[in-house]
């Protein structure tokens, strides 16, 4: 069954309704702000060759933020039955009444205009369920077929956001998106490959190419060598590091705030603090918050309706500017880049051609559960993982065990030699990243694991 | 509640204060469509999640209370295939449709399925109800701001930059049926805080912080203590702007209780996951070094390490304690690792016969109406024998590691590395200096069998983590780890450069 069969009334019609509600029975409130999110979702999910998790997942929030003064108070539901919006009004208004003053509040935004994005995809909603476990069967065919077990997952989602407030603004935006990705493995898992494809229009999904490269890694990566630990010139995969880039965005040492953020800059929370104008990467570095990019996914604008606007925070190696919003709806949640874009400066090449181009070193297709050391020098650690290969001369030569690595984020960009173009991955918490593939020198890794 | 009238329209109003009652009528619907389509087993479980969130940032306030009320529905169709459907529109009309998916994806994954057979578990009805002394949805929420500011303005200092703290109540309500007549009604509440003061010194940025979770209600908060507390924490963050780093070597560490928490957490619970072992996770949260073949043999640690899997009560109140799993299963306590020995897998009932387990020791949970998986429940180390006075006095040359700040892992769990908030020397059975950013790591195997001390129930806490990430999409889940200061030889040691 594919995900159009459901029936629904248009969400902004569904919008407009319970606005009607909540300003009912938002009492003493001077202002008034729905948010009304919807998601749902078909997970295509296998593992040991066997089809054993699908899952379909269907999905509402609406949230009620009120204010009064300098007051505010947010309560949030899954049921948009009148009884139901009713209760958590009266819960927020409850709430508005002995909540503390924030000194920093802003009155909510009036009517705005945004820049089109088109991100809806009909086909991505369309495509039934026996076309996507194809998709799935094949893999898994290919894997038996070599004696390999495949896991991973083929999943769609559609996602849909209104915002509505007693200011005037309306914000509209609905997305497609989905991704699939592919282990084979064998061996306990001592043997693994894989790949990994993201796309918001299934259109674009080449699940045989994903198929072919899990399987040529996987087939590649048995009686691995081990290496001594120490610095190695590498060639990262653009699929094998978006939760590494990811640290470009948080930071650890007060609560996973963001690095790139205005006030975190000025409140010295940052590593980056009193830095604007100082060359911190390479000069063949580009940095940018850009959800305009055509590889970008999700809204033009923030969680209060705010319109975003393209931002360039590293050029040139210099760190030229910071995200900032107008205070945050979500006050928790401070002003961070959303729709990180990074970029090498001049000619891009291809994968191969990076490791076409390593004299000696380790190509990685995959970094895995990366953490921050230390923020003064924004130390990561993390593992490789399904496959890191030696490289001589050009040519990949053979599997070595994995590894540990301890790396500084930003002596790393400045090693960067090399750039492919970037490619849309995704962080684990969801946020879209377009990350490149890199030729870099003098990788720091620190220990080997026994497989 | 009076029992309504079943109405199949979109504008069907479930009252939310009988989840049970709802329960009763939608499974009624969702088994009968199961049954009349074929299906060989189905379970729904409808569950009504609140949690309220109260926080400070700096002199930011923030609210927020959520209600998420939902039904996760799973089909196995001719002992073959699975299929999993959720929805939040709990009107009997969506609650057949979504039997009815879940039907279709268990018949897709039928055909590309092997044959598959459930572990025995005896038919539950019962109604449980988690402990709890003060009901923490109902504490006012202008009480815990009370206490958040009090924490938080304590936090003021010079070269302090961040101060943040926390209060999250949490009650979840789960009915669930399946097919073979068990029908389980629980009423859990969880509560959690946390406190957070970064400062900036000559070493850049530091951090200290606590937090604890557990299923308790608002006495936690009240025993935590958080405006006692923030002072200290001040005091200690500002020293360690100006303390000393640690040269990489090899030194015996003393592992505070929160730490090694979570040390079990990723280096015992994780690779005790079944699912893992099995290649069901491979793609993304990975699988594990304890293959079948080493169940019973491998000595995955010195003689002085158990480590028990235990979702009952009178284990404690864990984010891992209930009465039921969430495929019906009575919750049990069994070992993981006796005497340095693997002996146990976490497990459900799809699994166990795998490794020659006829029952599962129910382990399957869900976060919120997703769909479940094999997760910890309270996965602890037991306490030995040592007093900690005597442990430190015992040392004669060591680090002790406090409070988490990073972990890593890798994907069989292997190769970890942890690093600390803080530390101090040992020297000659006493504590000394304070060290910023200590860090250790080891291959998991090595590291256990490196224990030779475990500090005894006095200083033994259940620590809740509740935030363990699992599954495509991915699922948040809370699990319990009860640990207590231990010792362990020879370690790889480093610090913050």
């Amino acid at each position: 069954m594919s995900q159009s069969l459901q029936k629904q009334i248009p969400l902004t019609e569904r919008g407009h309704r319970v606005f009607d509600m909540v300003r009912k029975f938002a009492r003493g409130a001077e202002e008034i702000e729905i948010s009304l999110i919807s998601t749902t979702g078909e997970y295509l999910r296998f593992g040991n060759n066997e089809l054993g998790q699908s899952q379909s997942t269907k999905n509402r929030t609406l949230s009620v933020r009120l204010s009064s003064g300098k007051k505010q108070a947010r309560t949030t539901t899954g049921r948009l039955e009148e009884s139901f919006i009713k209760k958590a009004v009266e819960k927020a208004v409850s709430q508005l009444k002995t909540s503390p003053e924030d000194p920093d509040y802003l009155p909510m935004l009036g009517q705005q205009s945004y820049q089109t994005v088109s991100r809806y995809h009909t086909r991505t909603v369309e495509e039934s369920a026996e076309t996507k476990a194809g998709y799935v069967g094949r893999a898994i065919e290919l894997a038996r077929d070599n004696k390999l077990l495949a896991s991973g997952v083929l999943g769609t989602s559609v996602d849909e956001g209104l915002i509505l407030n007693t200011a005037g603004l309306e914000s509209h935006y609905r997305g497609t998106g989905g991704y699939f990705s592919l282990t084979m493995d064998a061996d306990n898992g001592n043997q693994t490959g894989y790949a990994l494809s993201t796309f918001a229009d299934i259109s674009e999904l080449d699940a045989p190419k994903v198929s072919e490269t899990a399987l040529e890694r996987a087939k590649l990566n048995k009686a691995q060598m081990e290496v001594q630990p120490g610095k190695f010139d590498v060639v990262i995969d653009p699929h094998a590091w978006s939760e590494m880039l990811f640290f470009f965005i948080v930071s650890a040492s007060a609560g996973y705030s963001a690095d790139f953020g205005t006030r975190q800059y000025k409140e010295g929370r940052s590593y980056l603090s009193g830095r604007i104008g100082e060359k911190i990467m390479g000069e063949n570095v580009i940095l940018e918050d850009d959800v305009y990019h055509p590889l970008q996914m999700g809204p033009p604008f923030d969680g209060e309706g705010y319109p975003k606007s393209k931002l360039t925070l590293v050029e040139n190696g210099e760190l030229r500017s910071l995200a900032s919003s107008r205070i945050s709806a979500h006050r928790y949640q401070d002003a961070k880049p959303t729709d990180l874009v990074i970029r090498g400066k001049g000619p891009t090449k291809t994968t191969e051609d990076l490791v076409g181009e390593l004299d000696k070193g380790l190509l990685l297709t995959r970094l895995w559960y990366i953490r921050e050391v230390e923020p003064r020098t924004k130390t990561l650690t993390g593992m490789t993982r399904d496959g890191t290969f030696l490289v001589e001369n050009g040519e990949v030569r053979r599997p070595v065990k994995n590894l540990r690595f301890n790396q500084s984020l930003l002596e790393l960009f400045s090693n960067i030699e090399k750039f492919t173009e970037p490619v849309r991955n995704t962080s684990f918490t969801g946020t879209a990243v377009l990350e490149p593939g890199v030729l870099a020198k003098d990788f720091n890794f620190t220990s080997v694991s026994p497989f | 509640m009076g029992r309504k009238a079943l109405k199949p329209t979109e504008d069907w109003e479930a009252d939310v204060n009988s989840t049970k009652d709802l329960g009763e009528q939608l499974a009624k619907v969702c088994l009968e469509t199961a049954s009349r389509d074929n299906a060989t087993y189905a379970d729904i479980r409808l569950v009504n999640t609140v949690i309220e969130t109260v926080s400070m940032i700096n002199e930011n306030p923030a609210s927020e209370e959520s209600n998420d009320l939902g039904a996760g529905i799973r089909v196995l169709y001719q002992n073959t295939g699975w299929g999993f459907a959720s929805t939040d529109e709990v009107d009997p009309e969506n609650i057949r449709e979504t039997t009815r998916k879940a039907l279709s994806l268990a018949r897709g994954a039928a055909k590309i399925g092997s044959r598959l057979t459930l572990a025995k578990e005896p038919t539950h009805v019962a109604s449980w109800e988690s402990p709890r002394k003060k009901d923490s949805l109902t504490v006012p929420t202008e009480t815990k701001f009370e206490v958040l500011e009090d924490a938080t303005s304590r936090m003021k200092a010079e070269g302090v930059v961040a101060r943040r703290s926390q209060i999250i109540s949490t009650k979840i309500e789960k009915y669930f049926a399946n097919s073979e007549g068990s029908r389980i009604y629980q009423d859990i509440a969880q509560t959690g805080a946390q406190i957070v003061v970064a400062a900036k010194g000559p070493s850049g940025i530091q951090r200290r912080s606590e937090q604890q979770y557990a299923l308790e209600g608002y006495e936690l908060i009240d025993a935590m203590d958080l405006p006692g507390k923030a002072p200290v924490l001040t005091k200690e963050v500002l020293e360690l702007t100006r303390a000393q780093g640690l040269k990489e070597g090899r030194s015996d560490v003393i592992i505070s209780a929160d730490q090694l928490g979570l040390q079990v957490h990723e280096s015992c619970g994780h690779p005790i996951e079944l699912d893992r072992v099995l290649g069901y996770e491979a793609n993304f949260a990975g699988r594990s070094f304890l293959s079948p073949d080493q169940l019973g043999k491998l000595q995955y640690g010195s003689e002085h390490v158990n480590i028990v899997m235990d979702a009952t009560l009178a284990h404690g109140q864990g984010l891992g304690t209930f009465a039921y799993d969430d495929e019906g299963v009575e919750s049990q306590r069994k070992y993981a690792i006796r005497k340095g020995k693997f002996v146990g897998y976490l497990m459900s009932r799809g699994t166990s016969q795998s490794v020659g387990e006829p029952r599962s020791n129910g382990c399957m949970r869900a976060d919120t109406y997703q769909l479940p998986i094999i997760r910890m429940t309270n996965v602890s180390l037991e306490p030995g024998d040592w007093d900690y006075d005597e442990l430190i006095e015992d040392t004669k040359d060591g680090i002790l590691m406090v409070a988490n700040y990073g972990w890593s892992i890798d994907q069989k769990r292997y190769n970890f590395q942890f690093n600390c908030e803080k530390g101090y020397r040992i020297e000659d059975g006493s504590i000394g200096e304070l060290i910023r950013g200590p860090g250790y790591s080891g291959i998991t195997p090595e590291f256990w069998n490196a224990c030779d001390a475990v500090c005894n129930r006095k200083s033994w806490t259940l620590w809740g983590t509740p935030n363990c990430g699992k599954g495509q999409p991915q699922q948040v889940m809370g699990t319990g780890h009860g640990a207590s200061p231990s010792r362990f030889r020879n370690i790889r040691v480093f610090g913050a450069s």
